[in-house]
């Protein structure tokens, strides 16, 4: 397939280039590696939500026959890690293995290394472990009650505390002509990557190295909070990515079984192990969803300008911390992005149960605001009168704004999103009217959001690097810290390369994620990648093509200046005649006369300032994308089933370098958001998670997946590479509210919690009947 | 213990077999078919899916002992001569592969619509991939590059016009 050439590819829908492997099957997940000795790995869990551990006792596992190692926290050097360590340093609160406590059902005490399966399993269950149950808590209103079990030492289980507050609220609301409250309820979800959590990892006995191959969406953070756990220089540890089956969130942090695959080869004297989750295990016990509940009490005038916005969020954040910041914090400050608010006051918390760990999973937070700040907003529009587009018409932010908490908004093309998704669905005309026929009730409804690109939650900085070297033959390796976890990130970065380089898109290799041969990047998450390492590739194909031309120019004996590399060819910038083609370029840089190689180098930190917590001030990112949603549904009055029949999205995402794979970003979020809205929920029953399995928890198939319209805006962002703007996440934020807006305009009822089931639906209908 | 043969892609394979061993245990560990992924073993998601006897399976959910003389088809067997198969190269132009657990299973899926149906519609896509989950694409794409594959291998579909 590498006959083609695709010239200046940024705008162009080029195969994906991890494309080919993975149809053919060749391609490599750490999923698919062995090696000659390698050992099976296996954790011993907690079976209890809350409890003291008294005595753990390994000793008949470790005679089984074929057992190598076994490790507890006696083992380790008993040093917690966390994610948030950098601004939040009291969130570090997990051990890799725990041995005062276990704070919930799956809990990591002990692990095992054996030479297969059945003798890892059999082991575990020789493992004797003493305990001394503490009562539990299970809900965040028993949790932060007075005298409530106490699962770390924070005050009321109260993990994270975050506010925003901006203005005078409580005046503004006086000021109100309609005020109103409600509040919402969001349930927990898994992220369901197909690929489970695995680790391998290898001790270097003659050296005191790691190796450790994941499945990760951040190598480089891994390796960090390894090097940590372990009390080891980072170089000393090596963190590789492969292929990975898919990360949404779920795979963005070190878990204990990356630890324990790496000490458990150093016990065994250096032989590779191997952990992989279960399906069980990946619904249990890695991250879920935050559970949350968001009281608004907000106000506005008869115009439709929003006055203030009053509320708090409850999360239950299970038994660590994991990225609770982060989350509370998106979870309350993703609005100043969207709507222009002067007065403000949002508490957000996050409390400690003794549920499975709540994590990031794509949306970090914005998903659960997303349904309450939206719905919220339609049913202010409506306390007044007004269309609900033209009612976010009306407070939507401006391109080239600095928003009341000092976010720096540049390009943003939010009210052209509104409009555009209005006229293509039709707004006006459906919005409001009555569609019935017989049980079956049309309705539409619309979402709006915004993304950042980019969080500064994880380090003092933001910055990833690129390397490009070309070849004596004329090919371009482009060496990348970012993550790609089939997002596509790769190919755009090699899109990048290749557009700034001048060079077909065909000749990129990328090689990437690898903690020891590429430049640090802080992975994939935020929608980070396009713009900060797409920015970073850029400028190091900017430096390896100033290199080729003064060489270029050296040869000519002219200002390499007045030259640039265009479709394979070496040009002249005033008339862009054909100087020489870029293989002859190359050739004289690796001639006997000038022998240059030819390594560019790029780096890039996005332009923000740093956030203060106590108020919510910062920008966060360097940059913002917006988009509006519409649902079109079909209520059943009859069984209360909503069908949602048509999706429409318009997205300004600057510029699409690959709009092939932007359409599948939105597509594969907007999926993503229909099962949270309609039927995803992950149960929980005294801490045990009730549905851990595919047949148990329902994804989208697909069978009844609706068309989706999906259109860009394109806003050029100043700093975006090409004008490229991050989007993987922010598709996922407006759809449950339009499509509960659309359920009210069809039948007259707003679910305020989800996810929206046909039980809830006909309660709902009951109640209003009953109401006359 | 149970010896048996099996013709993998083309190929004769005599194994002697565990009484438990599942077929996606053969195929992957004995011998190195790792296109083939496994995503629950519990026969929900789709992924461990490959052809046996011209008809898709979960192979999480066969005994390798019950397939002697089984012929079976996986995606390293699909294209011919290093040329892929109109399906692999539909899914990887029309943007249908994002993380690509599911995508060998998806295709085998697809393969065996094909063979039955060579001109589906959309609706018989969607039903016949309902039990192959994608977390990533949302489905649209996928449905897109069956549609399109359809179309490529057949060019003289005339006769089935009338069907669409």
């Amino acid at each position: 397939m590498n006959k083609n050439k695709t010239l200046s590819p940024v705008g162009k829908s080029v195969p994906r280039i991890d494309a080919r492997e993975k149809v053919s099957g060749e391609a490599k997940y750490v999923f698919d590696m062995t090696f000659p000795g390698m050992l099976v790995g296996k954790m011993l869990r907690s079976p209890h939500a809350h409890a003291k551990i008294l005595k753990i006792d390994t000793s008949k596992a470790l005679k089984l026959k074929g057992v190598k190692a076994v490790i507890t926290a006696e083992d380790t050097l008993k040093i917690k890690f966390g994610s948030n360590e950098f601004f939040f340093p009291y969130t570090v609160d997990q051990y890799p293995l725990e041995f005062e406590k276990v704070r919930y059902i799956g809990d990591e005490i002990a692990a095992v290394a054996a030479v297969d399966e059945e003798t890892a399993k059999e082991a575990l269950s020789l493992i004797e472990v003493e305990y001394e149950i503490l009562s539990a808590v299970f809900n965040t209103v028993d949790a932060m009650k007075p005298g409530a079990p106490q699962i770390h030492s924070s005050m009321n289980n109260i993990g994270v505390m975050l506010p925003v507050s901006f203005g005078n609220p409580d005046k503004a609301l006086k000021e109100s002509d309609y005020v109103r409250e409600d509040i919402f309820y969001l349930q927990s979800a898994a992220h369901c990557a197909l690929e489970p959590h695995v680790s391998l990892g290898q001790y270097e006995v003659s050296t005191n190295k790691i190796t450790l191959w994941t499945s990760t969406q951040a190598p480089f953070k891994v390796r960090e909070a390894m090097a940590k756990v372990l009390k080891m220089a980072t170089a000393d540890i090596r963190v590789i990515k492969l292929n990975v089956g898919g990360g949404f969130g779920g795979k963005l942090e070190m878990l204990p079984m990356d630890f324990a695959a790496c000490l458990l080869s150093k016990k065994s004297g250096g032989l590779p192990v191997k952990i992989t989750c279960s399906r069980e295990e990946e619904f249990s016990f890695t991250r879920r969803k935050h559970p949350m509940v968001y009281k608004l009490k907000s106000g506005v005038k008869k115009d439709g300008t929003i006055m203030a916005i009053t509320g708090e969020v409850i999360a239950d954040g299970g038994a660590y911390c994991s990225y609770g910041p982060t989350v509370i914090a998106a979870a309350i400050m993703r609005i100043f992005m969207v709507y222009k608010i002067e007065n403000i006051r949002l508490m957000g918390f996050r409390v400690y149960t003794n549920n499975s760990i709540s994590g990031a999973i794509r949306g970090f937070g914005g998903v659960q605001s997303g349904f309450a700040i939206e719905s919220h907003m339609d049913m202010l529009a409506r306390g007044i009168g007004m269309d609900s587009m033209e009612f976010r018409l009306k407070n939507a932010t401006d391109p080239n704004t600095v928003t009341v908490n000092k976010l720096i908004i540049s390009s943003n093309g939010l009210k052209d999103c509104i409009k555009k998704v209005g006229e293509a669905c039709g707004w006006k005309e459906k919005n409001g009217k009555d569609k019935t026929d017989g049980d079956i009730v049309c309705g539409i409804g619309m979402g709006i959001a915004a993304d950042v690109m980019g969080s500064k939650m994880y380090k003092s900085h933001e910055s990833a690097g690129s390397i490009i070297k070309v070849e004596e033959d004329g090919s371009v390796y482009l060496f990348t810290g970012a993550a790609d976890t089939g997002q596509g990130s790769d190919t755009a970065l090699a899109q990048i390369a290749a557009q700034e380089l001048g060079v077909a898109y065909e000749r990129i290799r990328v090689k990437a994620a690898d903690t020891e041969t590429t430049p640090f990047d802080t992975g994939s998450f935020a929608s980070r990648v396009t713009f900060i390492s797409g920015n970073a590739t850029k400028n190091a194909a900017t430096d390896a093509k100033k290199q080729i031309l003064e060489i270029v120019a050296l040869e000519l004996k002219c200002d390499s200046n007045d030259f640039d590399i265009h479709d394979e060819c070496v040009v002249k910038k005033a008339d862009n005649s054909k100087i020489m083609d870029f293989d002859k370029a190359i050739q004289l840089c690796y001639s006997f006369d000038y022998g240059r190689l030819i390594i560019g180098r790029g780096n890039y930190n996005p332009k923000t300032t740093p956030i203060d917590f106590r108020t919510g001030q910062g920008n966060v990112s360097g940059s913002y994308s917006f988009e509006a949603q519409v649902a079109e549904v079909e209520v059943n009055k009859k069984t209360g089933e909503v069908r949602v029949t048509k999706m429409y999205d318009v997205h300004d995402i600057g510029y699409p370098v690959n709009p092939a794979s932007v359409h599948g970003q939105i597509e594969g979020s907007i999926v993503m958001g229909i099962g949270y809205t309609l039927y995803e929920d992950l149960k929980f029953d005294q801490g045990r998670v009730v549905n851990p399995s595919f047949s148990k928890y329902r994804l989208p198939r697909s069978i009844g997946i609706p068309k989706i319209e999906s259109i860009f805006i394109e806003t050029n962002d100043p700093q975006g590479p090409f004008g490229a703007k991050g989007m993987g996440e922010s598709s996922l934020l407006p759809t449950a509210a339009a499509i509960a807006n659309a359920v009210y305009d069809a039948v007259g009822v707003q679910i305020k919690d989800l996810p929206i089931t046909p039980e809830k639906v006909l309660k709902a209908l009951k109640e209003k009947e009953d109401r006359g | 213990m149970k010896n048996i043969t099996l013709k993998v892609n083309g190929k004769i394979c005599e194994l002697e077999v565990r009484d438990s061993e599942l077929l996606i245990e053969t195929l992957r560990e004995r011998l190195g078919f790792l296109g083939t992924k496994y995503s629950c073993l519990e026969g929900d998601c789709g992924v461990c899916t490959v052809i046996v006897d011209g008809k898709n399976v979960l192979s999480c959910l066969m005994l390798s002992a019950d397939c002697d003389g089984a012929e079976v088809l996986t995606i390293e067997g699909l294209g011919k001569d290093g040329e892929p198969h109109q399906l692999q190269k539909s899914f990887v132009e029309k943007g249908a592969v994002q993380c690509g657990f599911c995508t060998p299973g998806m295709i085998l899926a697809a393969k065996a619509l094909l063979d039955k149906n060579p001109d589906p519609t959309d609706k018989e896509i969607e039903k016949a991939i309902d039990g192959n989950l994608c977390r990533c694409t949302g489905y649209m794409k996928i449905v897109e590059a069956i549609k399109d594959a359809s179309r490529k291998i057949k060019p003289n579909d005339q006769i089935s016009i009338s069907k669409r």
